[in-house]
C-alpha cells in the first residue's frame, strides 16, 4: 500500500496551469523527493494533499483511503512558512499543534529540544528569528512522532549548522523506517537524503520513481598528468571510454559502464603516462536535472 | 467538539487583546445602561419618566436596558473580527487544516464564538436588567418583558454573523473592521432610511434594522405611531422570522466560502 498516491492531479491559477495531471505514488519507507524549479508546482502539490488547496481535477489517497482530517493528524507536515500564533510562546503554541492532532502534550518536550528550542520555549513567536520559527515549525511536524513528515523546504532560512542538523534528523528518521516526503529546489539537498523523486516542470511530471532508476547518473573520472593532452588522446583509446575532455586542468573521461580506477591507473602506466591525480566521481543530482528538465524544455 | 473549543480558548487566553475588547464589550454597556437610568433619574426628566411609563421599572426595564444594550453590542463583533482575522493574518486557518481539522471543523470554532459572545451579551443584558430594575424601578421584580431581552440576543447573534462574514470574505483585520463600522454605522441606516421612503415597512427588514424595530425605547413605537405620517411595523414574528432566515444564510455563506475556496 503505498502511503501517498496521486490520479492526474490538475489545478489553474486563472491562466497559469499549476499542475497538470500529476499521477505518482509514494512507497512506505521511502524519502521521496519532489524536485522542481521554483514555480514548478511543488508547494501547490503538497497544499492539495493537506487539504488546504482544492485540485481542479484527479484525486489522491492517502493510506489507501480518501484523505480525511484523521489520515492528516497522522502526517507531520511543514508546508511553506511556519504558521504559528504570533503573541504566543512556542510551548503554547505546540499545545495548540498537539490539541488539533488529538496528542497529549508529552512530547512537546522532545521536539522542541530536538529542534534546539526548549531554552526559548517561553519565548513569543514574533520575538523569534526566521531561522528559529523553521525550527519551531520542524518540531510542529515531529509532534507525535509521526511515521509519515510532508517537509516542503525543510532549511529554508536555516544557518548551515541548522541546515546539516536538519539533514542529518531526516537520516535519521529514515532510518528508522519513517516515509518521508520532501520538496526542494535545493538539489544538494535532496540528493543527500532521497531514495525516490518526482521532478516537476511547470505543472508537468517529468519523471518519477527510485532515484538510481530514473536518473541516469553514471560515474566519471578526473585524472591529471604531467601532460594533459597526451592523457586525452590516451583515454579515448581506453576501452569504453565515451569521452575524454580537458576541464580545469583536469580531464574528465566518462564511460559506458561504470569505470575501474584501478584498471585506469594500470593502462596509463602501461602506456607511459604517470597519473598525478586520478578520481572516481558521479554526476551530481544537479547536473542530471539540468540535463532532464532542459530536454523537457526543448 | 470538545477537542474544538479546548483548541480554540488554548489560541486566545493568553491573548491581551482578546480581553481588553471582551472587558470592554463588558463594561460599556453596563456603563451605558447606568448612566441613561441616571439620567432618567435626575429631576428635570421625571416628566419624560412619566410620559414613557418608567423605563426603569419592571417589566419596562427589560427593553429600555435591550434598546440601550443594543447601540453599543457593535462591540462584540470587532471581537469576533480580531479572532477569525488573526487566523487569516498568521496563516494558522492553514496550519490548522494541516495539522487535523476538517474546514468544517474551523468554522464550528467561529461558530462556538458566535454563540459564546452571544450569550455572554444575553447574560451581562440580564444581570444589568434585574439590577436596574430593582435600583431605579418602582415595581417588584417580574420576568414580564423578557421577551424583549432575547430579541437582543438575537439582534446581537445577527451581528456577529455578519462579522463573521466579513472576517472570512475580507479577511484583512483592518478592512474588515472598518467594513463593519461602515455597515452598522451608515451604510444599513441608509438603506433602511431609502426603502422605508420609496417601498415602505420593508425596510425595516433588513438584518440589523430588524432587532431594531423590536427594541424600541418605551413608549417611542406608541408615540410614533400614533403621529401623523407615523410609520407602520409588521407583526413580531415577521422581524424574527428575517433575523433567523439572515442567520442561516450567513452561516451558510461562510461554510461555503471556508470548505470550497483555496486557504
Amino acid at each position: 500500500m503505498s502511503i501517498l498516491s496521486l490520479q492526474g492531479i490538475s489545478k489553474r491559477y486563472g491562466a497559469i496551469q499549476a499542475l497538470s495531471g500529476v499521477s505518482f505514488d509514494v512507497p512506505p519507507g521511502s524519502v521521496f523527493g519532489v524536485l522542481g524549479p521554483n514555480g514548478s508546482g511543488k508547494t501547490t502539490l503538497l497544499g492539495i494533499v493537506t487539504d488546504v488547496l482544492k485540485a481542479d481535477k484527479g484525486s489522491f489517497q492517502l493510506f489507501g483511503k480518501t484523505a480525511t482530517a484523521a489520515e492528516r493528524r497522522k502526517i507531520g507536515t511543514l508546508l511553506e512558512t511556519p504558521n504559528f500564533y504570533h503573541y504566543l510562546s512556542a510551548w503554547k503554541n505546540l499545545e495548540i499543534s498537539a490539541s488539533i492532532k488529538q496528542r497529549g502534550k508529552d512530547d512537546i518536550e522532545r521536539v522542541l529540544r530536538i529542534c534546539g528550542l526548549y531554552d526559548r520555549r517561553d519565548n513569543a513567536f514574533k520575538t523569534y528569528s526566521l531561522g528559529m520559527k523553521q525550527r519551531l515549525a520542524i518540531a510542529a511536524a515531529l509532534l507525535g512522532d509521526p511515521d509519515v513528515l510532508i517537509l516542503d523546504e525543510p532549511t529554508n532560512g536555516l544557518d548551515p549548522a541548522g541546515i546539516a542538523e536538519v539533514r542529518a534528523l531526516i537520516h535519521d528518521m529514515a532510518k528508522a523506517g519513517k516515509t518521508i516526503i520532501l520538496a526542494s529546489h535545493l538539489l544538494d539537498e535532496v540528493e543527500k537524503v532521497c531514495t525516490h523523486v518526482a521532478i516537476l516542470q511547470k505543472g508537468n511530471l517529468l519523471l518519477s520513481g527510485p532515484v538510481n532508476e530514473v536518473i541516469q547518473r553514471t560515474d566519471f573520472v578526473e585524472l591529471a598528468a604531467g601532460n594533459n593532452e597526451e592523457l586525452v588522446r590516451l583515454m579515448l583509446q581506453y576501452p569504453g571510454c565515451s569521452s575524454a575532455t580537458i576541464a580545469n586542468g583536469k580531464v574528465i573521461a566518462s564511460f559506458t559502464a561504470n569505470p575501474d580506477p584501478a584498471a585506469i591507473n594500470g593502462w596509463c602506466a602501461n602506456h607511459g603516462i604517470w597519473l598525478k591525480h586520478l578520481q572516481l566521481r558521479k554526476k551530481s543530482l544537479e547536473t542530471a536535472f539540468l540535463e532532464i528538465t532542459h530536454t523537457a524544455a526543448s | 467538539m470538545k477537542q474544538i473549543i479546548l483548541a480554540e480558548w488554548l489560541k486566545l487566553k493568553y491573548y491581551r487583546t482578546f480581553w481588553v475588547i471582551l472587558i470592554l464589550s463588558v463594561i460599556i454597556p453596563i456603563a451605558g445602561n447606568y448612566t441613561v437610568a441616571e439620567i432618567f433619574s435626575s429631576k428635570d426628566l421625571k416628566q419624560a419618566q412619566f410620559l414613557l411609563g418608567g423605563p426603569f421599572s419592571f417589566p419596562d426595564v427589560w427593553q429600555t436596558v435591550a434598546c440601550v444594550s443594543s447601540f453599543v453590542s457593535g462591540l462584540y463583533g470587532i471581537l469576533l473580527i480580531v479572532i477569525v482575522t488573526n487566523e487569516y493574518n498568521f496563516r494558522t486557518n492553514r496550519q490548522n487544516i494541516i495539522d487535523g481539522w476538517e474546514r468544517k471543523d474551523f468554522v464550528f470554532a467561529k461558530l462556538f464564538w458566535v454563540m459564546k459572545l452571544a450569550v455572554l451579551s444575553l447574560v451581562v443584558v440580564a444581570i444589568v436588567g434585574a439590577l436596574l430594575g430593582m435600583a431605579y424601578g418602582s415595581k417588584s421584580f417580574t420576568f414580564e418583558g423578557f421577551n424583549f431581552v432575547f430579541y437582543y440576543f438575537l439582534q446581537v447573534v445577527v451581528q456577529l454573523i455578519i462579522a463573521l462574514l466579513i472576517a472570512v470574505f475580507v479577511s484583512r483585520p483592518g478592512l474588515s473592521i472598518v467594513i463593519y463600522f461602515a455597515y452598522n454605522m451608515m451604510i444599513e441606516q441608509t438603506l433602511v432610511t431609502i426603502l422605508k421612503r420609496s417601498v415602505g415597512a420593508i425596510g425595516g427588514l433588513l438584518p440589523l434594522q430588524a432587532g431594531d424595530e423590536l427594541l424600541p425605547f418605551p413608549g417611542t413605537k406608541m408615540l410614533a405611531q400614533s403621529m401623523p405620517g407615523g410609520t407602520t411595523t409588521y407583526d413580531t414574528y415577521v422581524y424574527l422570522i428575517a433575523m433567523v432566515v439572515y442567520i442561516t444564510l450567513g452561516i451558510w455563506l461562510v461554510f461555503r466560502k471556508v470548505t470550497r475556496t483555496d486557504l
